[in-house]
């Protein structure tokens, strides 16, 4: 099983040092990473996310220059484009998915897309190897949960779980650290999905301290941590010192 | 049991836009909504309340007041204004909040999330929360809280927490991000009242409906007291609310409909909030529409006099009807705006809101294409732009 799904920023602290931060967490064992693309207007996000993506825009951290920064990088985890749907819009399905040939990136979790929206954008992006990852909130019952895993497919056992994970939002809100996540309703709802389907899961959205992320793991899932870490590595902090006792 | 798909069209005009790009911690919430609200419109009890509360406490329906003097200034035969400023709260925006929060009542909810630019949509979901015994909280961000003060104060009369919201430019766009972000954490027990004809389905269809009492009631006065419909009709547009509401009920008829943007300062990218010409389609805030943004997909900054028009994408429904040319767009100068309340206030004894003087503000160029007879939505009054007129007018 998965240990641990990190999140980072592109572009915070700086693009420059992505290749490495990027390096350092395949040498740390960390097999998928969450990586940022910086919007204008991230509704999903908390203050500490919505403070990094400002920095990485005024640092000019486009979505071109990221994608360029990922390109031809070999030492890195495999990568999930956590970003917003305009962006990726603006840039269209075709030239997209031939920037994305050249990087790490395995697939994509779209926050604002809910499949029904760009069907055809979405079947292009699956068919050439990037599926979208399917988020499963507190609001999302387990009617609606089995609709959203089909309509997101599982690509299969031989896939890495980069491509293969469903998204499990911990809490109601935004990413961040503040109001840390009640975990007994979690563990209620992950094996109510563990019981309709055998993909792997990811539990994000508040988790940051070890017990926290440990007790994700006794549920059979995998933690994703997030906010805490952009705070950490804005800080200065080394990301070997920041996940040393949250690698599980 | 939940509602499990959406009935009614989420989509409008050829260009497919609008939709429903929400976040999936929304996605439930969305579609619990647009089941109350048709089941509201089928509610002979749900309509009477509404219906009453609009004529005992909004006090409509408003006049269609005849604007002679005005009307001969710019050369225009007949000029009709429908006097959404005679609305308690002093815009168009109480029909809608009313009518949300009586929604948000029946489906159990106890709190209230609104946004708000200008401070109208604001100030009617405050007077309705407190006139139905709900809490109200409203995002609305810096510049606007400094531009449109007396409305910060109206607010927190009626009870309501008001939030500043520092993000960015500090206007609407970033009140709507905070008040997304805050009914995605209480989505259990708030409804969020959206106050523009904007944001994911079902919003820019309710908040349609919910307004377009403005033109059904103009459209049958005119006829009363012209015995004919005008040659065209006006209307300011912000997301759309407004515009639709008047213009919506014309639209089967053979006249010209005109909606009026921000024209900001200039016409760079950034200078004005004119998104017909200036806008690439795009998706913000849950619908795809016309949107001002900047060629990496980011939401570009805008500008205008009016807090009420500052906002960087056209309503769905709205774009979709002026892309369908049943609409035409135009755009007003912030100079023209403050120029055209002026005429209004010593020809006819009114104080337009800045917003609705952007529609006035075109009235010589209908003037100068032929049109003779126009029937203007005057949204909202301008007592809360004093110190804005004050200033920029020098008086």
């Amino acid at each position: 099983m998965n240990k641990l799904l990190p999140f980072i920023m592109a572009g915070d602290p700086s693009l420059e040092s992505l290749p490495r931060l990027l390096a350092e967490a395949k040498a740390l064992g960390i097999e998928a990473l969450e990586i940022g693309l910086p919007h204008s207007d991230p509704i999903a996000d908390g203050p500490v996310l919505q403070a990094a993506a400002h920095r990485a825009i005024q640092r000019g951290a486009t979505p071109l220059r990221v994608v360029e920064t990922l390109a031809g990088l070999t030492e890195s985890p495999d990568l999930i484009l956590f970003t917003y749907l305009n962006p990726l819009l603006q840039i269209g399905a075709e030239r997209l998915i031939g920037l994305l040939r050249l990087t790490p990136v395995k697939a994509l979790l779209v926050v604002d897309l809910p499949d029904s929206e760009e069907p055809e954008f979405e079947a292009r992006l699956r068919a050439a190897g990037y599926p979208i990852i399917p988020l499963l909130s507190p609001t999302t019952d387990l009617d609606r949960a089995k609709g959203l895993l089909e309509r997101r497919p599982d690509p299969g056992g031989d896939h890495p779980f980069a491509q293969r994970f469903a998204y499990v939002v911990a809490r109601l809100g935004v990413t961040g650290t503040g109001g840390a996540p009640d975990l007994a309703p979690v563990r209620e709802r992950v094996a109510a999905l563990q019981s309709i389907s055998d993909r792997p899961l990811a539990v994000g959205f508040g988790l940051s301290d070890p017990q926290a992320l440990a007790e994700v793991r006794a549920m059979g899932a995998t933690p994703v941590i997030g906010s805490a870490l952009v705070q950490a590595l804005a800080a200065g902090v080394a990301l070997e010192t920041f996940l040393h006792t949250r690698l599980g | 049991m939940h509602a499990t798909s959406f009935l009614l069209p989420t989509r409008f005009g050829h260009g497919g836009l609008g939709g429903c790009y929400a976040p999936e911690t929304l996605m439930q919430p969305l579609l619990d909504l647009e089941e109350a609200f048709r089941k509201a419109l089928d509610d002979s009890s749900f309509q009477a309340e509404l219906k009453s509360e609009l004529r005992h406490f909004v006090g409509r329906p408003t006049p269609l007041t005849s604007a002679p003097r005005l009307a001969a200034k710019l050369g225009l035969r007949d000029l009709y204004l429908k006097r959404e400023d005679l609305t308690h709260t002093g815009a168009h925006k109480i029909n809608n909040a009313l009518a949300q929060a009586l929604l948000a009542r029946r489906m159990g909810k106890t709190q209230i999330i609104a946004e708000t630019g200008a401070g109208q949509h604001g100030v009617a979901a405050a007077a309705a929360c407190a006139r139905l015994g709900l809490r109200c909280t409203v995002y609305m961000g810096v510049v606007d809280m400094a531009r449109q003060a007396p409305n910060v104060a109206r607010m927190r009369l009626f009870g309501t927490e008001v939030v500043p919201v520092e993000a960015g430019q500090g206007t609407l766009k970033e009140a709507v991000n905070e008040a997304l972000r805050a009914w995605a954490a209480r989505c259990d027990k708030a409804h969020y009242i959206l106050g523009s004809a904007l944001g994911p389905h079902p919003f820019p269809t309710m908040v349609r409906t919910f307004q377009t009492v403005i033109g059904e009631e103009a459209r049958a006065q005119v006829l009363e007291q012209a015995g004919a419909l005008p040659d065209s009709v006006i209307a300011c547009a912000g997301g759309g609310s407004n515009g639709l509401g008047l213009l919506v009920p014309f639209l089967g008829d053979a006249l010209h409909r005109f909606a009026v943007e921000a024209g900001g300062h200039g016409p760079a990218l950034g200078e004005h909030a004119a998104r017909l010409d200036g806008g690439r389609m795009g998706v913000l805030h849950g619908c795809k529409t016309l949107l001002l943004q900047d060629e990496h997909g980011h939401t570009a900054e805008t500008a205008s006099i009016s807090a009420g028009l500052d906002y960087p994408a056209l309503g769905p429904e709205l774009a979709a009807l002026a892309l369908d040319e049943k609409i035409e767009v135009l755009r007003a100068s912030d100079d023209q705006a403050l120029e055209a309340a002026k005429w209004l206030c010593e020809s006819e004894g009114i104080l337009p809101a800045l917003e609705s003087s952007h529609a006035l503000a075109l009235l010589p160029e209908l003037a100068k294409r032929g049109f003779t007879t126009v029937l203007l939505g005057l949204s909202g009054r301008g007592d809360k732009d004093l110190s804005t007129y004050q200033s920029k007018l020098g008086i």
